[in-house]
């Protein structure tokens, strides 16, 4: 630690976002430059705990205190070192993580935490900017190839793992783009898509082999992966999306959250999507549900599309400024947050019940809701209070289930948990041998942080069980 | 730290050719100084190196193999005329591992131990895994003359290249890390009382926990190991592991090293029983009274034996078919009696921290401990809600910090501490910029300056001397318990049977893994053993010669749950000690900065922004501790126990049997640990009776109440008595009465007035407090003054005694050891370590031995004739007045932290005149009647001795009162 009394000396300075007007006109990111001295002098608030709890919050362990410190004393590279030691790709981390690591630092016991991710996005991107991220091709090859079905952030930590280590891997990914979500289901405005790009040239020059539009058990057969590869991870997200079954919900105009998302994340990238195919708010009253991170998502591209109005409704009762007494500190604190999409308009309600949609010649046009209350884990609605708004589009950004079963899960018989998840034991393996699963398939929706964490362990017991051994982190 | 390489001769037959050696100015040793040594050719001296590694392929045999041929090339070589042997790792490849050296040098130094060969030639060892100071520890106490820490060097090199060190060259870096390693080196030698190299060298004080005996026996031979554990074979699987990833068949990773997570925790690295997780629980379940989340955190402690943590978390307990209906066992209030916070000063933690625990302990009738830092008096008085912040254990240390009859008084148990469990042979140590003026005060020091305890005391060096001690303790407060501290180490059940028949009430065995962060690290990693040997082997020893019966037996060391109160319990233990877990619990989440004045939240700083940070409260120490008692309940009813008392001892309640899952363990044997020993029906196993500390034959009881009148209704008293050698510690019970009844404030001067004729025993006038004043017609022995703390003390010879007194003892050693306050005026010579760590008090003497007036802090000394050497070695405050008669004073003093000045001006010259006034007047001195008389001459001959520090802080104190007197006037 070279600063004894940063923390007490120096405040935290988040990373400043871009004027509103200017932002809500474009999908670049948000945030803007922030000097280096300045970032510097963050890092120098890390207090280099003898316990640090950010890297017990951290999913993925990542040496905070280390690279803090190495920060703060200029020493560029070795801190991308120590952070590439934990982390494959933070350049997406420290662009769209929630940062559980900041939520357990120790200075926010009685102060604000360090700015643990921003120190981290600027480590990498400096290295990128510098040339030292550049591919690094195994030095041996170990003759085994590894099928990884699914290319999001679970499926491409593994892939680069695996090989490391020396495996040929091959990425199948059933959309037209490799990415999963973190192409199309992030908005351009939270991370630009050429931050992915980058990345997958470097995975291709190391080795890294992708397939798209590879729908597995549709249009590439399970046999092919049984007979093509010696080892199968299953990455394939939870996709199965959470509906809202109420009367109403068959009307035109109400649309799950990632298809919408998803669309104008292709015409980010520059597809043609006629408009009669497109989703758009343009000039609608939207209604989003769901009070999550993607209900924010949609938020902030709506209000990129030009929407009249948007109102964004949460089941859940509006959460404190502080942590509630049950939720101390180390734990993910469960406080009212503002995003950057929050800032740029729309309200929020929450404890809003929707009960039924009412249409116009077929198309939604009106929501009905009521207001509730929480005993203990029931809901209840509060008598008198049921309200009606006028709305031309609803997303639905209630979360997601876990996998979708049939196809690729059926025709491989890989057992099924209670949750709905892919079963594994305690060394990622499903119910059939060789054929492993992580991410969002085996542990259901969670943050990228996770995904890329369980990529990463699955990649270990993946060579462990081809190699016998393994020297995987 | 020099040292001499080559060939040793004949030490009856002393020749010229003995002095022909190789003098070296340290033992870690640079690529020059090897390169010189692998190629010396001056006559007499030939070098040979030899390789420590061997065929990975081969594993442990082929380790062993090596091992054998290494010593038997060496002694070959020795044989032929090498007189300089060098072991060397270099030669590793993708066949070949090295050799742990420390195995190799040892085993090589064993071999030609038995071989006859050893003195006739060094071994020095070149080798990449030596890098800590234990590292170089150990090389050397298994034999090595020098050491080439090849890899660290070159680690430095690298760190330059890529920037991580910076404005520093090769060179520098490596003298750098060499004194480092060095001091490290020589601070673990001092704290072994071991004073030269030489003697360090091969002298193996090392005790190893987790070695095969066989192992043992050939590789670190007489090494004590008690519990058996790994061998050649493990070690080499071990090594083979490190070398395959050195040379990975697939080599993946960045060029990063392993992050070891030994000093600070990390995920992927070393386990630590405070993890996040842990620590997480354990606070939020004593916020919140919450039982389940507590049994959470004691479970993952608890199960935390799988990774080998501790030695308790190999043992398994032994549950009864019929368990114990839970109703019938002892009550969490009475269980809670038995545990006692550890002793961390006012100082180390903050005052809110050090009041939390001492409330806590006092509302759950536990106790808590000052510390060595003294106590606020103002903590001696009540709250107005009934609580008390006046810690119930008086900790008496090396420094005696504030130690006055007021604390003593005011305890119901006194603590000797002997060594910390942590950092055994060690002082506290406490930075300047934590002395701040309240601390400053409480322990009579000088705010600012860094304040470091002694390792010994200067009382003791003998376990007479410790009963003493004990005995001067009691005296000073008959009603508290004294307990001496001790560190769990091989041997400590003797002593342990030494300090019960010293008459302590009280043992406390020390375990090694606690301490603060403040603690050197090289302590905390590898000083001490774990309670669970110490306290095992204690209550064996003092049951086998019948002396359980009449102390009791505490331990501390990292207890954390319910179940390792258990285990103490079953393997001999009363009463239970906790200190980290209570500061946890407090707040602490062990950011291990204790030595920064920087913990964030509030415990171990003494800067109010941050104090304002704390947030621990009583009542979840007093939760804590209900957890910890409810927890050992549900224990003791499922073993089948209703009392503590039932259970003090019972080692046929543990299992050690039960093989752990671990490679590395199974060859583990804590049988040892579980013997008890074959004792007649009527030796009891816990104690069952108070010591005989003999009060009721001291001359005290006569004095008492001849100074009834004075006690009770503050009339002044007088007596004449006669005084004999037998009589010790003369005045310290009829003080502790006169505190007792008029507190810090004494009586008036002279209240009680007594004046013996004879030869007075040890500790004479001890702790002696205001308003009493002891004339001594005679003389007396060691100890005179100790802590005296306020009361006046006169000593001159008999007025018929014909030689002259100026030039004759009449005191013992360690006169005035730690005095707080107070008068003595002696006509005569005093001993050595003459007012050692006097804080306050003012003191006329004609001459003293050897080491005056160290560490002392505060008070006046003037002497009158000579002194011995080493006078003011780390004093730091209060001012000495020396007559240097033969002008060679100078020579005597240790100018490390003083200066010698002339008197400042007329003020100061007639102070020092007066006192001599004074010590003439009450002694009849001659020697200050001939100074007097001849003033103008004497006054010339005066020298001040001046702590730099002290001149500091009064000048500071100066240019403050000029300012308020300035600010006073403008206002």
């Amino acid at each position: 630690m070279g600063s004894l009394k940063g923390f007490l000396e120096i405040g935290r300075v988040n990373f400043e976002r871009r004027p509103i007007e200017e932002r809500i006109h474009d999908w670049q990111e948000v945030y803007q430059e922030f000097p280096e001295d300045k970032l510097q002098a963050q890092a120098a608030r890390c207090m280099d705990c003898g316990i640090p709890f950010c890297h017990q919050g951290c999913p993925l362990g990542n040496i905070i205190p280390d690279w803090n410190d190495l920060v703060y004393r200029g020493q560029w590279q070795e801190a991308l070192y120590r952070l590439l030691a934990t982390n494959n790709f933070p350049e997406f981390t420290g662009r769209i993580c929630p940062a559980p690591c900041e939520g357990s630092c120790v200075l926010g016991i009685n102060a604000d935490p360090v700015t643990i991710k921003n120190i981290e996005v600027t480590i990498i991107d400096r290295a990128f900017k510098e040339g030292l991220i550049r591919a690094r091709r195994p030095v041996v090859r170990t003759g085994k190839a590894v099928a990884v079905v699914g290319s999001g952030p679970a499926g491409l930590a593994a892939a680069a793992q695996l090989n490391q280590a020396g495996h040929w891997v091959t990425v199948f990914e059933r959309a037209d783009r490799i990415g999963g979500l973190l192409r199309y289901g992030i908005p351009e405005f939270k991370m630009e898509k050429h931050i992915l790009d980058r990345r997958l040239n470097i995975m291709r020059e190391e080795g890294v082999m992708f397939r798209i539009n590879a729908n597995i058990g549709i249009n590439v057969p399970v046999e092919e992966l049984r007979r093509e590869f010696d080892a199968i991870l299953l990455a394939g997200g939870a996709t199965h999306a959470r509906d809202l079954q109420v009367p109403g919900r068959e009307l035109k105009g109400i649309h799950f959250a990632m298809d919408y998302l998803q669309l104008q994340n292709k015409r980010c990238e520059g597809d043609k999507i006629p408009d009669s195919e497109f989703i758009t708010a343009k000039d609608k009253h939207v209604v989003i549900i769901g009070g999550g991170d993607t209900g924010a998502d949609c938020l902030g591209t709506a209000h990129r599309q030009g929407a009249r109005s948007i109102v964004q409704f949460e089941l859940l009762s509006k959460p404190p400024l502080e942590r509630a007494p049950d939720n101390p500190w180390p734990n993910w604190p469960n406080i009212f947050r503002t995003s950057s999409a929050h800032e740029e308009g729309g309200e929020r309600e929450y404890s809003v019940l929707t009960k039924k949609f009412a249409g116009r010649d077929g198309h939604v046009a009106q929501l009905h809701a009521v207001r509730v209350e929480f005993e203990g884990r029931n809901i209840k609605e509060v008598p008198r209070t049921e309200f009606t708004l006028d709305v031309d589009l609803v997303l639905l950004a209630m979360g997601f289930f876990g996998p979708e079963r049939n196809g690729m899960l059926e025709q491989l018989g890989v057992a099924v948990n209670e949750r709905g998840n892919v079963a594994t034991n305690a060394e990622k393996m499903t119910s059939v041998p060789g054929i492993y699963a992580a991410g969002d398939m085996a542990r259901g929706q969670s943050l990228v942080v996770w995904a890329i964490r369980e990529g990463r362990e699955a990649a270990k017991f993946v060579d462990k069980y081809l190699m016998g051994h393994t020297d995987l982190p | 730290m020099s040292t001499a390489l080559g060939p040793e001769r004949n030490l009856l037959q002393p020749k010229p050719e003995s002095c022909r050696m190789i003098k070296i100015l340290s033992p870690i040793i640079d690529n020059d100084d090897l390169a010189k040594l692998r190629n010396i050719s001056l006559a007499g001296f030939r070098s040979v190196t030899l390789p420590m590694r061997f065929k990975t392929s081969e594993g442990g045999e082929g380790m062993r193999s090596a091992l054998k041929d290494l010593f038997e090339t060496a002694g070959a070589a020795i044989r032929s005329g090498a007189t300089i042997v060098i072991l060397s790792d270099r030669q590793v490849d993708n066949d070949y591992a090295p050799i742990p050296s420390l195995l190799a040098t040892s085993g090589l130094h064993h071999h030609l131990v038995r071989e006859g060969l050893r003195t006739k030639a060094t071994l020095i060892v070149e080798t990449g895994d030596a890098r800590e100071v234990h590292h170089y520890c150990l090389l050397i106490g298994y034999g090595a003359s020098a050491i080439n820490p090849y890899l660290a060097f070159e680690t430095l090199d690298d760190m330059i290249r890529q920037g991580l060190l910076t404005g520093i060259d090769h060179r520098k870096a490596v003298n750098h890390y060499t004194k480092a390693v060095k001091k490290g080196v020589l601070k673990v030698m001092s704290k072994m009382g071991i004073s030269t190299l030489q003697s360090y060298r091969g002298a193996q004080i090392f005790e190893a926990i987790g070695l095969d005996q066989k192992f043992v026996d050939t590789y670190f031979t007489n090494t004590p190991s008690r519990i058996g554990g790994v061998g050649l074979d493990e070690i080499a699987a071990e090594t083979i592991e490190r070398h395959r990833r050195a040379f990975p068949s697939r080599p993946m990773r960045l060029p990063d090293l392993d992050w070891g997570g030994h000093y600070q925790w990390r995920q992927d690295g070393e386990y630590h029983m405070y993890n996040p997780e842990t620590i997480h629980k354990l606070q939020y379940s004593t916020r919140t009274s919450n039982y389940k989340v507590f049994k959470e955190y004691s479970e993952l402690i608890n199960s935390a034996s799988a990774r080998l943590c501790t030695l308790r978390g190999l043992m398994e307990l032994k549950f009864a078919d019929n368990p114990v209906p839970i109703e019938e066992v002892e009550p969490v209030e009475s269980i809670m009696k038995r545990f006692a916070t550890g002793a961390m000063s006012f100082g180390s933690i903050s005052k809110e921290a050090h009041e939390t625990l001492a409330i806590a302990m006092n509302r759950i009738g536990g106790r808590s401990n000052t510390g060595e830092g003294g106590e606020d008096p103002a903590r001696y008085i009540p709250d107005p809600n009934g609580d008390s912040r006046c810690s119930a254990i008086k900790q008496v240390a090396s420094a005696r910090f504030g130690v006055t009859s007021q604390y003593l008084v005011s305890a119901n148990e006194l603590q000797i501490k002997m060594a910390q469990g942590a950092k055994p042979g060690e002082g506290g140590q406490l930075p300047g910029h934590k002395v701040d003026e309240v601390i400053a005060r409480v322990r009579y020091a000088t705010p600012g300056v860094g304040l470091i305890s002694p390792p010994p005391h200067h009382d003791i060096y003998s376990i007479e001397d410790l009963a003493q001690l004990i005995y001067d303790l009691k005296n000073s407060n008959p009603r508290a318990r004294i307990s001496v501290k001790l560190v769990a180490e091989v041997g400590v059940g003797t002593i342990a049977a030494g300090v019960a028949k010293a008459h302590s009430d009280v043992v406390l065995i020390s375990g090694d893994s606690g301490g603060t962060g403040a603690s050197p690290l090289t302590s905390i990693k590898h000083a001490g053993i774990p309670w669970e040997l110490g306290l095992a082997e204690t209550h064996q020893v003092l049951v086998q010669n019948n002396l359980r019966s009449r102390i009791i037996v505490q331990t501390d060391g990292q207890l954390k749950t319910g179940r390792d109160v258990v285990i103490a319990a079953l393997l001999g233990a009363e009463e239970y000690g906790f200190a980290t877990s209570a500061l946890i619990v407090s707040g602490c989440i062990m950011m291990r900065v204790c030595h920064l004045n920087t913990c964030p939240v509030g415990v171990a700083t003494q800067d109010p922004v941050l104090r304002e940070k704390f947030t621990g409260k009583p009542e979840h120490v007093v939760n804590y501790f209900r957890m910890i008692a409810e927890e050992v309940r549900e224990f003791m009813a499922k073993i089948g126990f209703r009392t503590i008392d039932e259970m003090v001892g019972r080692r046929d309640k543990l299992d050690t049997r039960k093989a752990i899952d671990h490679w590395k363990a199974t060859k583990l044997d804590l049988s040892p640990m579980l013997e008890m020993p074959e004792v007649p029906a009527h030796v009891h196993v816990r104690r069952v009776h108070q010591q005989d500390h003999g009060l009721d034959k001291a001359l005290d009881n006569l004095l008492l109440e001849l100074a009834k009148d004075a006690l009770e209704y503050k009339k002044p008293v007088e007596m004449q008595l006669p005084i004999r050698n037998a009589n010790r510690t003369v005045g310290t019970i009829l003080g502790s009465e006169v505190t007792r009844r008029y507190g810090a404030e004494g009586l008036p001067d002279d209240s009680i007035n007594i004046r013996f004729t004879g030869s007075a025993g040890q500790s004479f006038g001890a702790f002696l407090p205001k308003g009493i004043s002891l004339m001594l017609e005679g003389d007396a022995n060691d100890y005179f003054g100790k802590g005296l703390s306020g009361g006046k003390l006169v000593v001159f010879p008999p007025t018929a005694a014909t030689f002259k007194a100026e030039e004759n003892i009449i005191v013992g050693n360690v006169v005035l050891y730690g005095a707080t306050s107070g008068e003595a005026f002696i006509r005569g010579v005093a001993g050595e370590r003459f007012a050692v760590r006097n804080s306050g008090a003012i003191a006329v003497v004609e001459g003293i031995g050897d080491h005056g007036c160290e560490y002392m802090t505060g008070g006046r000394v003037i002497v009158l004739g000579r002194t011995g050497r080493n006078f003011a070695a780390g004093m730091s405050g209060g001012i000495a007045y020396i007559v240097d008669q033969d002008g060679d004073f100078a020579e005597r003093c240790n100018l490390e932290m003083v200066d010698l000045e002339s008197l400042e001006d007329a003020q100061e010259e007639q102070f020092v005149r007066d006192l001599i006034a004074r010590h003439m007047r009450l002694t009849n001195s001659a020697r200050a009647q001939h100074m007097l008389d001849d003033w103008a001459q004497y006054r010339e001959k005066l020298v001040k001795i001046m702590p730099l520090d002290y001149r500091r802080v009064l000048a500071e104190k100066k240019v403050q009162a000029a300012k308020t007197y300035v600010m006073v006037h403008h206002g």
